[in-house]
């Protein structure tokens, strides 16, 4: 398990984690390299099918991570994300994917040692988890 | 067919310490639909820049992708060196190498790959993205302020000065709000009225505001820079233009004792009356609760006895409606009245008064004329306490909050007491001194060793009546909780400061968001504090939260810098990176559906409904629209419908959709 | 049964609806939906044991909707499904009336929303206790368990959707699988694909779905698709203290928020 390096996709927000990410980066504070980042303008945006896709074309975890409570840039982006991923989550579990392998963060924009706290953790967890193969092994014809 | 051209950054040592730019650069040539890859000490300085406008031109590119610090940092940069180029702005984006890739990383081939994937990305995403214009909204270079009180007053002035039109409407029958009825202000003792009422004739005789009083707003309609507002003017029962302000009418009306509301209750006014000497504009208006004409049909003696036949009795309120571009709500607060502690007597006992009232009496033009007598015999008090934090700070009791001003207005009391009664024994029962303004330090230290107010730290549990006098229980809890007990002649109590009658009402009317306690929400509570999340529409003063005068006269300007801002330029230039509804051929005309799930989400109140109707006038389907106005550009919406017809600009759902895959797919063709 | 065909043949006489959506008589013993427009055929409509399809998905059909007022034969889901449609703006007082039928066979008119409102709160909307019971069986399966139970259930799914025509919330006139750029949901019948589609549609229907059982009855491989819509309808209430259905004007759960909604999973 110990060569098995993990895919993580990471879901954030413009305004808060991307800038903590960033800040992370201008601190130099090393982390893993198994996250890469996709930007939005906010959490509200993020569509629950993209984490799908992510886990359906090899992602073996993935990181959503937003504005605090309050704190949202465009002041309820986030409130809606957190009763979908309420939703979402639950369904997943109830059908037996295993929801340790999102992280559901809020990482604000002066929090770069978190996000790099978190990337860390959600890396090392997903290792120990190993590679989502259940997942991957549902294929098909002309996936995408 | 996509003509994507990336340019990687090594940014000096920055990039290229960790990571095998050269690498990059010829793995991103193997992207389909990559025309153009190469990489460069440093993108952004001018050769930089020039290169990327050299390729745009030579080898007609279709896209950009600059792969090098954050987008955060130099997004506007490369879109602009785009745009000079001749290529729409909006099809350059940033791949992120720097601040999170090679600065987070050690140089390794998992670094490079990273980077790799990284770019990959952004290039997928570029390929969908669309040329965009930035949306122009026209401004209407008029600006509404309601509320007349210091804050409204403040923002009319500098709005006005600043050369742009102003409509002040104001509730009551004269501007002035609180701070008319105030006797002196701390921390200097400034007359309240003496630095207002010039204020209040300069409101009044500016060319460029229009004074609605006695006037409310019946509805907002519209969005930012193009506002439609309707104004109740109410009846006063008077020509306001043959209304010479003479007085007659006030000093002849027979029904005379009616409870003052200016004099907070402590006072009478007639029927017919102006609120205060120096009222603007100084007109009486009729009270058709207590006038014995509207009452009986009887009377009518103003009507004879006006000089110039300026009394209406049959005038009703008037609609107007005005076109404004910017709104100020100033509509300021009020302090806690009632039966809020039944164990404090307010209301039982007439010598138990709150803040306002001990201003009426204070004050030179109130109804004892500033002399310092009690409510119920007119003896001068010997004793008076003080209670602060009458209400605030409790959450038991409902609000947890601070009142902020309780301090300093307590120690100010105690002090015109002193001032005006040399022998009196002021008492002031307190929580915390919170005295954090310029020189208020000083002044309630003032009011300690120079007046020799008494203040004890504890509360009061009980007020009540024995043998003439009003029995304060409380403790001292710097002495160890001792019970005490105090035979006061007067009670002062600083009740909370408390959002006004119809803040709810009137924020649902503009649409803007208020905390729990009915004290409007700013946009963020650090960094835009006169902002509301509604385009267009600015704070100032109390209405916001409890505040003393100069941070409501400083918010106001605040606000006013805003508006002038607003009113700047003639076009509001607006990023297009916004929601938009889809459109098919009919007779589809859209895949919406009109669920309107969207329209509950949207913060901004963005999306409207759009009737699709057919050229025989019949209406097809109601679909919802965005207005380009007023999106902010979250996304929210987007993510909600079910049926994706609706789509954000900038952060697609092609966009999103390419970039998670080319983020995972190394080599294999994009979709 | 003789109340409801009279009320059906007053209402068509007096033109007060152009078309009475109920029950007939179907094949082997069942029931099918009919489309009474003169009052002479009045006779048609049935009402027994085996009339539990949700009729309110014809009210969305737009060979339906082009024949103009209609009354419907409604089941208590079906009621709850007009509510549910009129909170999401599709119909109104003018498109309909509802004969709320009950097993003793009495009829009421339901003329207006409102009444249709006031009748639906006094029905008891929860999911029952057999329902609950059950599902909490499966929440009680170990996640390998669930996740074996699932796969081979939606090994079977063909992509028919008849799910989707059965459901009358799912009427948006272009799905999201009918999308190709991008492809959200693939079109054949695969593993992933059937799973995407599933927890696709689970989704869209989080705080809409009225436990109406048609997707359930209409699935030719016989998924248990009830047991996803109850997860999510037992989830929202849970969580949200909202239920679908039952108010003509009100938000859906998904839509809005509450500052102070929690969760243990975002830290």
């Amino acid at each position: 398990m110990s060569d098995f390096n993990p895919k993580i996709v990471a879901f954030v927000c413009n305004w808060c984690t991307y800038a903590g990410a960033d800040l992370t980066g201008t601190s130099r504070m090393k982390y893993s390299p198994q996250v890469s980042i996709i930007r939005f303008p906010c959490t509200g945006r993020i569509d629950f099918m993209l984490l799908l896709k992510a886990f359906a074309n090899g992602a073996d975890g993935i990181i959503v991570s937003g504005c605090h409570p309050n704190d949202c840039h465009y002041s309820s982006g986030n409130f809606h994300a957190r009763r979908r991923w309420i939703v979402f989550r639950g369904l997943l579990d109830f059908l037996g994917i295993d929801v340790r392998r999102v992280r559901f963060s809020w990482v604000s924009a002066a929090e770069g040692a978190k996000w790099a706290q978190l990337v860390n953790d959600t890396a090392e967890h997903v290792r120990q988890l190993g590679p989502f193969s259940g997942y991957h092994r549902l294929r098909g014809l002309g996936v995408g | 067919m996509a003509r994507i051209g990336v340019f990687i950054c090594h940014c000096g040592e920055n990039i290229s310490a960790t990571v095998d730019v050269k690498k990059v650069a010829a793995a991103a040539s193997r992207i389909p639909g990559v025309a153009h890859s190469v990489e460069y000490k440093y993108m952004c300085s001018d050769p930089g820049q020039q290169m990327i406008k050299n390729a745009v031109r030579e080898k007609n590119l279709t896209g950009v992708v600059v792969a090098a610090c954050s987008p955060r940092m130099h997004e506007p940069t490369f879109r602009r060196a785009c745009a000079e180029a001749g290529l729409n702005p909006f099809l350059c984006e940033m791949a992120n190498i720097r601040e999170h890739c090679s600065w987070v990383h050690e140089k390794s081939d998992a670094t490079t790959n990273k980077a790799i994937d990284i770019v990959r990305t952004l290039v997928a995403k570029v390929k969908k993205n669309k040329a965009l214009l930035p949306i122009k909204v026209p401004v209407t270079k008029t600006a509404l302020v309601l509320g007349g009180g210091i804050a409204g007053i403040q923002a009319s002035l500098d709005i006005a000065n600043a050369g742009h039109k102003v409509i002040l409407v104001e509730k009551q029958p004269s501007i002035g709000g609180h701070m008319s009825q105030l006797s002196e202000t701390f921390p200097t003792l400034d007359c309240s009225q003496c630095i207002l009422t010039p204020r209040m004739v300069e409101v009044a005789q500016h060319p460029n505001i229009t004074l609605h009083s006695y006037s409310e707003l019946e509805s907002l309609d519209g969005f930012i820079g193009n506002f439609k507002a309707r104004i109740r003017k109410k009846a006063r029962s008077l020509d306001e233009k043959l209304c010479t302000g003479c007085g007659l009418c006030t000093q002849k009306c027979p029904t005379r004792k009616i409870a003052s509301e200016f004099d907070a209750g402590l006072g009478l006014r007639p029927a017919i009356y102006v609120p205060f000497p120096q009222a603007v504009p100084n007109k009486p208006v009729i009270d058709r609760e207590h006038c014995t004409y509207y009452l009986k049909g009887k009377c009518r003696l103003c009507e004879k006895i006006c000089p110039t036949q300026a009394i209406r009795f049959d005038q009703e309120d008037e609609i107007l409606e005005v076109e404004v571009g910017a709104v100020v709500l100033a509509t300021g607060f009020d302090i806690k009245h009632g039966d809020f502690f039944p164990e404090y007597g307010y209301g039982k006992y007439k010598d138990v008064i709150d803040g306002l009232q001990f201003e009426r009496l204070a004050s030179a033009s109130g109804p004892t004329l500033g002399e310092m007598r009690r409510p119920s015999d007119g003896r001068v008090p010997e004793t008076v306490v003080f209670v602060a934090c009458a209400g605030s700070r409790d959450p038991a009791k409902g609000i947890e909050y601070c009142s902020k001003i309780c301090c300093m207005y307590t120690a100010k009391h105690a002090m015109l007491y002193k001032h005006k009664v040399h022998h009196g024994r002021p008492y002031v029962f307190y929580m915390d001194i919170r005295a954090g303004g310029k020189m208020y330090e000083e002044f309630v230290r003032r009011a300690q060793e120079v007046d020799g107010v008494q203040y004890i730290r504890g509360r009061v549990s009980r007020i009540y009546e024995r043998g003439g006098k009003l029995v304060v229980k409380g403790a001292d809890t710097l002495l160890g909780a001792r019970p005490m007990e105090i035979e006061a002649d007067m009670v002062v109590l600083a009740t909370a400061g408390v959002a006004n009658a119809g803040a709810e009402e009137l924020a649902q009317k503009v649409h803007v968001s208020y905390d729990p306690y009915y004290f409007y929400s700013e946009a963020h509570p650090k960094l835009r504090p006169v902002e509301t999340n509604t385009a267009g529409i600015f704070l100032a003063g109390a209405c916001q939260a409890p505040k003393d005068i100069p941070e409501s006269v400083a918010q106001a300007s605040g606000a006013a810098a805003k508006v002038a801002g607003l009113f700047s330029q003639s076009e509001l230039v607006r990023e297009p990176l916004i929601a938009v509804v889809d459109r098919q051929a009919p007779p589809l005309y859209s895949t919406c559906v009109g669920c309107f799930l969207c329209q509950a989400a949207c913060p901004y109140q963005a999306i409207e409904k759009e009737e699709i109707r057919g050229r025989d006038g019949r209406l097809i389907k109601t679909v919802a629209k965005v207005n380009p106005g007023l999106c902010q550009g979250c996304g929210t919406c987007v993510a909600l419908c079910r049926s994706k017809s609706i789509d954000i600009q900038g952060f697609s759902h092609e966009q999103v959709y390419a970039e998670v895959l080319a983020l995972l797919n190394r080599g294999e063709s994009d979709v | 049964m003789e109340t409801l065909r009279d009320k059906a043949r007053e209402l068509l006489a007096a033109r007060t609806v152009q078309v009475i959506i109920g029950y007939g008589q179907g094949s082997g013993g069942g029931a099918r939906a009919v489309f009474v427009r003169e009052a002479a055929d009045a006779d048609a409509l049935i009402f027994n044991e085996a009339c539990r399809q949700n009729l309110a998905v014809y009210l969305m059909k737009p060979e339906v909707r082009k024949l103009g007022k209609a009354a419907l034969v409604a089941t208590p889901s079906a009621l709850r499904t007009i509510l549910q449609l009129a909170a999401e703006n599709q119909v109104g007082d003018h498109d309909l009336l509802a004969l709320a039928v009950h097993a003793a066979g009495e009829v009421t008119l339901l003329a207006t929303l409102q009444a249709i409102e006031a009748h639906v709160t006094e029905l008891d909307a929860d999911l029952s206790a057999a329902e609950k019971a059950e599902l909490r069986k499966y929440e009680a399966l170990s996640l390998e368990q669930r996740r074996e139970y699932w796969q081979e259930q939606f090994s079977r799914c063909l992509k028919c959707y008849a799910c989707r025509a059965a459901c009358p919330l799912c009427y948006c006139s272009r799905c999201t699988v009918e999308c190709n750029q991008p492809q959200w949901i693939p079109v054949p019948a695969h593993d992933l694909g059937n799973l995407e589609w599933n927890v696709m549609r689970a989704m869209h229907l989080a705080g809409r779905c009225v436990n109406c059982g048609d997707c359930s009855r209409a699935c030719p491989v016989a998924i248990p698709l009830y047991l996803l819509n109850q997860k999510l309808i037992s989830d929202v209430f849970a969580n949200f203290n909202a239920r679908s259905g039952m108010a003509a004007k009100t938000d859906n759960a998904m839509s809005i928020f509450k500052p102070d909604d929690s969760e243990d999973f975002i830290r």
